[in-house]
């Protein structure tokens, strides 16, 4: 099997005398969808800032294509090649599509004037190949709906560079419609074979219609992990709602009503 | 686009009409505020308001508010307020008059109007870099730390001229546009042939019989060159999308690598620059100066902003809006004039009640582009 792109050992992360992550491993190959999965809490979103250079870890270690990294600064994380994308999207609702694709990296012509044409033509392009043919990117991004928000920014993570492709929750501040769209981009980026994705949810249904691997935290641990064959759907079920029997959960909700109508 | 894959989310967007893209743009109600006053004026005025004379007046003070307005604009895109530009007006005319009169500080010797205004923009732009890098620092609001520069720098012009001068006006100072083509540039007068052309047409005519007006106050050139900079950096420029995006969202432009501390930072100078364009314009051509020279503009400057389609909240504003606004408050604030029977506190009025308007207005505006949220 081929090198991961992305290894992770043992990653902890304290927060004073909190431990939001204790020794926390993971691999993601290229063209793999890896869903971290677990509940409000369990450190998903720590876990993604220490990879995206936001937090530094308290100790363990991070490799990229087998080299051990040091990320002092989200520039240095998206320098190696991680791209974020946020909760919040970091998207500016009042620019144009084109202005927000390049932001902070805008192409350059003389005396710093912006090559608007290419610019235009580049994000347009780009987006098509994920899946939305924008045919204004003049237009404000604040007009788009979320999906398609969700899409500018992949798109963008991926034309600056993205080997590993991280995604926080991408799919839960969506509808029905727009959640199987964003997936759908996923699938496509996945399709091109050479960028590791790691999806953030806590959707299960989500996460089995497009990952190849699970890792489950709970309590900021690793609680199981395993490839799609490997792990039936009680599994996953159990392992979601932070390792206890959904047997068990449903009998306590029994008791509970019971306590209710009494 | 020539590929079209079925019925896709873009679809849904009406399309509109080139009029109706052109009634929605942020500036449309600056224009057409704009074009009811230059109406209003010209019928109330018998048309004196815009013969040689009114329009050399009143150009004059329509490129004072522009060449500040535009700093301001350019600062509340970026998402913070200058309210020290009346004072820094105030900062900057006592030091170059000052100069002018007792010499270069430190016994350098006299000032030469280019060294007066040189020795002068430093001070400003140091003075601008100092209040952007406490407010990007201290992370407080620009308001209230632009507000005690606004006092702090009042207070230093006036007792600057007591201490020195023992006056807090300067009169009386040579006319420095005979000898000094840098004073000429300043307060002397561009744009000549316009007024040629009109008397060679025939108008422009004064009592005898002779050309009337010469030309435009200097700074009517001032405000085109900063304006027009002003509207190239944002609509095409890598700084203009930084300016932006520091105001959409700092965080979200931060996160992808802009400098928004460098942007604000900068801004505040420029808006130091512009006030010293306003007071070097003033002094140059007046040969005057006193301590209360800008007094209020802060604020006219920031009226002119919102009117001309600037948000409050950052992110989005026009210049061309700005120059309508500009032009607007311009015309009315000369108004009393033109025409004898109207008091000037109309003016005032006047620009409460299209404030007020203007920023409900651009609210709509906001909430349409950012899809009502
Ligand atoms: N900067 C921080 N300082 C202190 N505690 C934090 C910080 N960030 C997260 N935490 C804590 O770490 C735990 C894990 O949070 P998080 O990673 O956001 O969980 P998830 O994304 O899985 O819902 C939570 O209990 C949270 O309160
Ligand atoms: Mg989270």
């Amino acid at each position: 099997m081929a090198m991961p792109l992305i290894h992770i050992e043992n990653i902890v992360k304290k927060f004073g005398p909190f431990i939001a992550l204790n020794g926390v491993s993971l691999d993601v190959r290229a063209g793999e969808v890896h869903a971290l999965l677990g509940d409000n809490g369990a450190g998903k979103s720590t876990l993604i800032k220490v990879l995206a250079g936001v937090h530094q870890p308290t100790s363990g270690k991070i490799f990229i294509e087998g080299k051990e990294m040091h990320f002092r600064s989200p520039r240095d994380a998206s320098d190696a090649g991680i791209g974020t994308v946020y909760q919040d999207l970091a998207i500016n609702p009042l620019m144009s599509v084109t202005r927000n694709f390049f932001m902070g990296r805008e192409l350059k012509g003389p005396f710093g004037t912006l090559r608007m044409d290419e610019m235009n033509q580049i994000a347009h392009d780009e987006m098509l190949k994920i899946g939305i043919d924008f045919s204004d990117p003049t237009q404000a991004v604040g007009t788009m709906s979320g999906g398609q928000r969700q899409t500018l920014a992949i798109a963008r993570a991926i034309y600056f560079g993205a080997k590993v492709l991280i995604l926080d929750e991408p799919t839960s501040a969506l509808g029905q419609k727009q959640q199987m769209g964003v997936l759908k981009t996923m699938m496509r980026v996945r399709a091109r074979g050479d960028i590791a994705i790691i999806f953030i949810t806590h959707n299960e249904i989500h996460s089995q219609l497009v990952a190849d691997r699970f890792t489950f935290l709970a309590l900021g641990e690793v609680i199981g992990s395993g490839s799609k064959d490997d792990l039936e759907h009680d599994e996953i079920r159990r392992l979601m709602a932070g390792g206890v029997d959904i047997g068990d959960l449903a009998k306590e909700i029994d008791q509970v009503m019971a306590e209710a109508s009494v | 686009m020539a590929t079209n894959t079925g019925r896709s989310e873009s679809d849904r967007m009406q399309q509109e009409t080139g009029f109706q893209r052109l009634v929605r743009r942020p500036e449309s109600g600056a224009f057409s505020v704009m074009v009811v006053i230059i109406i209003a004026l010209m019928i109330g005025s018998n048309g004196q308001a815009f013969n040689a004379l009114g329009l050399k007046n009143n150009i004059a003070i329509i490129a004072q508010f522009g060449i500040i307005a535009t700093g301001a604009a350019m600062l509340m895109i970026a998402g913070e307020f200058d309210l020290s530009i009346g004072s820094m007006i105030g900062f900057a005319g006592m030091s170059m008059a000052m100069m002018l009169k007792w010499g270069l500080p430190f016994g350098f010797g006299e000032a030469t109007p280019f060294m007066a205004f040189a020795v002068t923009l430093c001070m400003t732009l140091f003075l601008g870099w100092l209040i952007g890098t406490i407010v990007v620092r201290s992370g407080l609001s620009s308001f209230i730390v632009t507000l005690a520069f606004l006092f702090f720098l009042r207070g230093v012009t006036e007792v600057a001229y007591r201490l020195i001068n023992k006056s807090t006006q300067i009169s009386g100072l040579q006319d420095f546009k005979e000898t000094s083509w840098f004073a000429e540039l300043l307060g002397g007068e561009v744009f000549g042939w316009f007024y040629d052309l009109w008397f060679m047409l025939g108008g422009n005519l004064n009592r005898r019989e002779e050309q009337w007006v010469t030309g435009f106050d200097a700074r009517f050139l001032w405000w085109l060159v900063i304006a027009g900079v002003a509207y190239f950096v944002l609509s095409r420029t890598q700084l203009g999308n930084w300016i932006y995006a520091t105001g959409d969202n700092r965080d979200a432009a931060r996160a992808n690598g802009v400098p928004v501390n460098r942007v604000k930072i900068g801004l505040f100078m420029f808006t130091a620059f512009c006030a010293t364009m306003f007071a070097a314009c003033q002094v140059f051509d007046t040969n005057t100066s006193d301590a209360a020279k800008g007094n209020l503009m802060e604020l006219n400057a920031i009226a002119i902003a919102v009117v001309g389609g600037t948000l409050m909240t950052g992110g989005f504003g026009s210049i061309l809006g700005v120059v309508f606004g500009a032009i607007t408050f311009g015309l009315v604030a000369n108004a009393v004039f033109f025409i004898p029977w109207l008091d000037g506190s109309w003016y005032r009025v006047f620009v409460g009640a299209v404030l007020l308007a203007a920023v409900f207005a651009n609210e709509r505006i906001r909430k349409r582009i950012t899809g009502g949220i």
